[in-house]
């Protein structure tokens, strides 16, 4: 017996064969794609005991972009566009990914000071990204307050997107060649500002959730993920720290400069919510430290490759000399050829391992960009996380794996 | 103790107005949003109903998760064709009066993505009152069509739609 | 160790270093880079090489499997080359589970079959979509735009708009 689905999906839903306690059947729930507390536009199957879940089956694809074929289209400086918008909460990490990719093709190192303000906006994003999921997972837990007090300082590091590239999210600052624009003095004095007020808010948001007995009782021992489980799994990010395997890309494979910056690796033993949820407070903390030490150290210079064939010339070149002016045609009319060959970077993203594996044939278009996306893989976790919880604590795991659904679709 | 105090005291106490006008205002103050955020998009919106930006000032209190109770449909975020039946049918299940904001270029146009994957634009399967453009749009921006949409909802009277 | 015989290619490609195995003979490939190390596979996706100009493909999709050895902190990429209609080639899933999605997905967007998959249907498409979204030959779809670069001609003629 299957059960047809009554949205015209054709997706067939067979019960497990199972049978729950007293010999009584498996009620099968839909926790459809438009739900308040799934994080996006993801679809559950979910077979119940009574309360326990038995079964979980995520059904995704209802956020497929076609990035990937988008990007096949466009020309190489133009598809920075387009991979702010798969993991949208961490837009200049997904960039910089991209422009590694491309840079490493091309042969091209960008200068430090390019260097060191993508790190800058990679640590503003990662504590970004870390506090709308505090707010989110907070009130899918009941805790209201703590959305208000995450996206005050959600709204603090957008003006500052603003002020270096004129938007509030999807920045496309991370360009390959360099960045966008220098950093404003304005800019720096609002980091500075950032940098000296941010640990006191990290310890207000502690203040309400870490000791707090519902919370407490909410996540420990909710949605177990045994380190052998993890890596098998192919887990990545705060979902492999929060069981105590000490893996992030910024140490083991360092890029952009990480290797040059002091800070620790945040992991814990627990392998539950709570676990990974004192996992990314440390994390906003050591991002914090890596930001006053970016800041303390930005060194001078340029921040763009100095290759009139990958980047425009200024545009008061533009007025004297021709060969400027031949340079900003080709370059916004056909754009730059990268050399044929293929190449996979991978950088930490607030959730994982997002990287980007770039294949080129030697003209002005991708032949085939493919993102590896943190969400996709620590999604199938799920299914193991959720084992034998209740319904409740299904809304706990969902939040605890931090997905995005642009990212999982793409 | 005479008519005219009598008829003073009153005028100062007692409104006069039109059926019309009583239906718009107290429809168009208190339009509750259903939560259809997707993407991106979806981002901006929470953000407009935190304290920095406050819906809830204009009378976006409660962001329904069902759209039965739901007057608004903010449609924020790309639509992709997986997800059109599935818009389609929370539209339906909203009751009558209901309006349609669609927030966000990809949602009013396609956006960034001309391609196969997505609606090119949400108009293609539901009505839509107020477009807004930008990728995605700030807060304040859906704050403003949420406006337009109130001057809209009071001037319409007692006929709905 | 994995034998000398299923290297067909091997290569470094912009600091990543790859090699090729027969496709028939991929999953004996994997498992022996699995008990050398190898034991996380990053990501698997296929390439389409119609009209690929820059050299001579041995098949038309190119299989790629970027595995890790977490310990010893290196790279693989393992390339394998089908072709058929429709392409088949074995699944590695037993061997790690992160490719279970991962064969979806390929499957879904090129069209490659993957023998002994236990659940080989579409992920990101809807289940009754016709073509596989990323193949070359797959146009990019969306709609028309006027005044770009891809049509010479009016598609709304001036007499007529």
């Amino acid at each position: 017996m299957s059960i047809e689905d009554l949205t015209g999906q054709g997706v067939t839903i067979t019960p497990t064969g199972q049978s729950g306690a007293f010999g009584g059947e498996l009620l099968t729930v839909n926790f459809g794609p438009h739900h308040p507390s799934t994080h996006g536009v993801l679809r559950l199957i979910v077979d119940l005991d009574g309360e326990q879940v038995k079964r979980v089956k995520p059904i995704i694809g209802y956020l497929h972009t076609g990035i990937e074929k988008q990007m096949e289209a466009l020309r190489w400086q133009q598809g920075v566009v387009c991979t702010d918008r798969h993991d949208y909460l961490s837009p200049p990490i997904n960039n910089l990914a991209y422009a590694l990719a491309v840079e490493r093709l091309l042969g091209v190192e960008v200068p430090p000071r390019a260097q060191a303000l993508r790190v800058i906006m990679s640590e503003l994003t990662r504590i970004s990204s870390h506090l709308v999921w505090l707010g989110t997972s907070g009130i899918e837990l009941g805790a209201s307050s703590v959305l208000m007090y995450c996206f005050r300082e959600r709204d603090t590091i957008m003006d500052m997107n603003e002020e270096i590239s004129g938007f509030r999210m999807h920045t496309s600052y991370i360009r390959p060649g360099g960045v966008m624009a220098d950093a404003t003095p304005r800019f720096l004095d609002m980091l500075a500002k950032f940098v000296r007020e941010m640990p006191r808010h990290v310890d207000e948001y502690e203040d309400l959730l870490t000791m707090n007995p519902i919370f407490r009782a909410r996540t420990i021992g909710i949605g177990r993920l045994a380190p052998e489980v993890a890596k098998l799994v192919g887990a990545s990010g705060p979902m492999i720290r929060g069981s105590g395997v000490a893996w992030d890309l910024r140490k083991v494979m360092p890029y952009s400069g990480y290797e040059s910056y002091d800070f620790e690796v945040a992991t814990h033993d627990g392998c539950d919510c709570y676990a990974r949820y004192l996992v990314r407070i440390k994390e906003m903390r050591e991002a914090v430290r890596i930001l006053g030490q970016a800041l303390d150290r930005l060194p001078d210079g340029p921040v763009n490759v100095d290759d009139r064939k990958m980047l425009p010339p200024p545009r008061e070149e533009l007025e004297t000399s021709m060969e400027a002016v031949i340079h900003h045609f080709k370059l916004f009319t056909e754009g730059y050829s990268v050399p044929p060959g293929d190449v996979y970077v991978a950088v930490e993203s607030g959730r994982g391992e997002n990287g980007c594996y770039v294949s080129s044939d030697g003209t002005h278009k991708p032949r085939r960009v493919k993102f590896r996306s943190a969400s996709f893989v620590n999604l199938q976790a799920l299914e193991r996380m959720a084992l034998n919880h209740m319904v409740a604590d299904l809304i706990a795991i969902i939040g605890t794996a931090d997905t995005v659904l642009g990212d999982v679709d793409r | 103790m005479g008519l005219e105090d009598l008829a003073d005291s009153l005028g100062q106490n007692v409104l006069t107005t039109t059926l019309g006008k009583v239906l718009g205002w107290g429809r168009g103050n208190s339009v509750w949003p259903a939560q259809f955020g997707l993407a991106c998009c979806a981002i901006e919106m929470i953000s407009t109903a935190t304290a920095g930006v406050d819906i809830a000032r204009f009378g976006s209190e409660a962001m329904r998760a069902s759209p039965r109770q739901a007057d608004l449909m903010i449609v924020s975020g790309r639509v992709s064709q997986k997800m059109a039946p599935i818009l389609r049918t929370i539209y339906d299940q909203m009751p009558e009066p209901k309006w349609v904001i669609s927030m966000g270029a990809c949602a009013s146009t396609g956006g960034v993505f001309n391609n196969y994957a997505l609606l090119q634009g949400v108009d293609k399967v539901v009505p839509v009152d107020v477009y807004i453009p930008g990728c995605p749009p700030r807060p304040e921006d859906l704050l403003n069509a949420l406006m337009i949409l109130q001057e809209r909802i009071k001037a319409q009277g007692i006929i709905a739609q | 160790m994995i034998a000398e015989e299923l290297i067909t290619d091997k290569g470094v490609s912009a600091g990543d270093e790859w090699i090729t195995v027969p496709a028939p003979r991929l999953r004996e490939a994997l498992a022996a880079l699995k008990e050398d190390g190898y034991r996380l596979l990053v990501f698997l996706t296929c390439v389409d090489h119609l009209a690929d100009a820059s050299k001579q493909w041995p098949a038309r999709f190119e299989l790629l499997y970027e595995l890790r050895d977490m310990e010893k902190l290196r790279d693989l990429r393992v390339r394998a080359f089908v072709d058929g209609e429709p392409p088949e080639i074995h699944s590695v899933h037993d061997l790690f589970p992160p490719a279970n999605w991962d064969e979806r997905e390929t499957y879904d967007m090129f069209g490659v079959v993957f023998n002994g998959h236990p659940e080989l249907t579409r992920i990101l498409m809807p289940d009754d979509w016709v073509g596989h979204p990323l193949r070359r030959d797959y146009p990019v779809g969306g709609e028309p735009v006027e005044f770009s670069e891809e049509h010479e001609t009016w598609l709304t003629p001036p007499t007529e708009a």
